[in-house]
């Protein structure tokens, strides 16, 4: 298992709901997102700046 | 008597270098403020630790931030208690009498504060933690051997029995760095804070108990400079004691089981195409598919043999599974530094219409997450001293606005 940081833009949306739901979509591509937090928006962007960690479990090893 | 309880949660997110709270518990007045006008203040470790200083505040909750990003989102109940039986889990990294002291520190809490630890085991491996700052400006850092830390946490847990984990890992010294040397003038960001968030978050994730962190350090040499909100942490051999006394009564979780819905707010707005609750996703599992298709998780939950549920049989349900703990849709109001409104409680907690959010302007971070920018609804406010004035009219039902000088006309809506 290992914890890596993370930055990344996701899309604004409508309600901070969505937003939610779109930054653990976004964080769950690189391991399971473990904390997060929007540190800017890019208002012309419409982006929002996403830093975190994520959990990565070690893969299983192969023979 | 009022009939509905109000229950604030009070956020300061560690490591992000907040004027207020970025420091040595030096958010712990404002709590203590925000307490006396709450019947329930639901707040975290960085709040209320002051290392050697703390403060047992009988109607406030210590609930560590993964757990409380949880229960923001209505994943998680917390359910309190009289008393944690707490284990202490020490960083094979750190010299011999520098765990002296921490042991000591522990035997102190017991004997003087009367609390029950009752074991406590060493890492197996060095937990080997490493700090950095984001380009945000924000703290964090990575431990390289988490599964020694999980394994520490699980041999407290199967072997004797630990409810609450408290964890003292060995950070770097940074003697002589600008970073340091601006913390302990009151100013700056926190070094330490991003990294201790990763290695409590990582045990309650894993184990749903709740858990802290204080780092074990070398003494520094005396500073006839330091700052106040700085100071709590120069004051003695170890940050431990804060940390033990908010884990004595901090409260458990309450959390569905494996093959249990595990998002109560679900229940509540079954919006279709909305997906609150990310863990079942992530599994490669939609929860909604689950709790609205056909192997409706209520039943499991719930409704014990019940393979039928009704709309009806389920709020019944739901009511018996709220009176094990407190629940998200218990919050009434949430005070956040106002450039601070990005996590993800925050995020979670503004789509309840009958949770207040109010953003403290004069808590300055590093962070530029506002509410406008987020296109969250929130009061702003400019101080603690203003959001407490604001948090009184909420208890007595008074609109903030009708505090003021100049008072709007009605809205009329156009059809």
């Amino acid at each position: 298992m290992t914890t890596h940081f993370i930055s990344a833009e996701v899309d604004l949306h409508e309600t901070a709901e969505q937003l939610h739901s779109a930054i653990e979509i976004e964080l769950q591509k690189y391991g399971e997102p473990l904390r997060w937090a929007v540190t800017d928006v890019d208002v012309d962007r419409q982006k929002a700046v996403v830093e975190g960690y994520v959990l990565v479990e070690a893969s299983p090893a192969t023979s | 008597m009022n009939p509905r309880p109000l229950t604030v949660v009070l956020i300061v997110p560690t490591g992000v270098g907040a004027s207020i709270g970025g420091f040595a518990g030096d958010a712990l007045p404002v709590a203590r403020a925000i307490a006396q006008i709450s019947d329930t203040l639901i707040t975290h470790p960085n709040v209320l630790n002051g290392a050697q200083l703390y403060w047992p505040i009988p109607n406030a909750l210590y609930v560590e931030g993964y757990a409380l990003d949880k229960f923001a989102a209505g994943c998680w109940g917390l359910q309190p208690v009289h008393q944690n039986r707490i284990g202490l889990i020490l960083d094979s990294a750190i010299e011999p009498n520098l765990q002296l002291r921490h042991l000591q520190a522990a035997d102190a809490a017991r004997a003087t504060l009367g609390l029950n630890i009752t074991d406590c085991v060493l890492t197996d491996r060095p937990l080997q933690v490493e700090l950095r700052i984001s380009e945000s400006g924000a703290s964090w850092g990575t431990i390289g051997n988490p599964d020694s830390l999980l394994r520490a946490a699980e041999k407290l847990i199967t072997q004797a029995r630990v409810e609450a984990i408290a964890v003292v890992a060995r950070f770097p010294d940074d003697e002589g760095s600008l970073a340091l040397e601006n913390y302990r003038r009151g100013k700056g960001v926190d070094p330490l804070a991003g990294a201790e968030a990763v290695i409590s978050h990582l045990i309650v994730r894993t184990f749903k108990i709740p858990c802290a962190h204080a780092p074990a350090l070398s003494a520094l040499p005396l500073d006839p400079h330091l700052s106040p909100r700085s100071a709590a942490e120069e004051i003695g051999y170890t940050f431990l004691p804060c940390v033990l006394a908010g884990l004595g009564k901090a409260p458990q979780f309450v959390t569905p089981t494996v093959g249990q819905a595990s998002c109560l707010s679900q229940f509540v707005t079954p919006t279709v195409g909305q997906a609150s609750c990310l863990s079942q996703v992530w599994g490669g599992q939609d929860a909604r598919t689950q709790v609205w298709g056909g192997q409706d998780a209520r039943t499991q939950v719930w409704g014990g043999q019940d393979a039928h549920p009704t709309r009806e049989k389920f709020y019944a349900n739901r009511r018996d599974f709220e009176s094990q703990g407190l629940w998200a849709d218990r919050v009434d109001a949430v005070v956040i530094p106002a450039t601070a409104c990005g996590g993800s409680a925050i995020l979670s907690l503004s789509a309840r219409s009958s949770v207040q959010i109010i953003a403290v302007g004069d808590n300055k971070t590093q962070m530029q997450a506002t509410p406008e920018k987020l296109g969250i609804k929130a009061l702003q406010v400019n101080s603690y001293l203003e959001a407490i004035g604001v948090l009184v009219a909420l208890r007595a039902g008074i609109s903030p606005a009708s505090l003021g000088a100049d008072i709007s006309s009605l809205r009329c809506l156009s059809d």
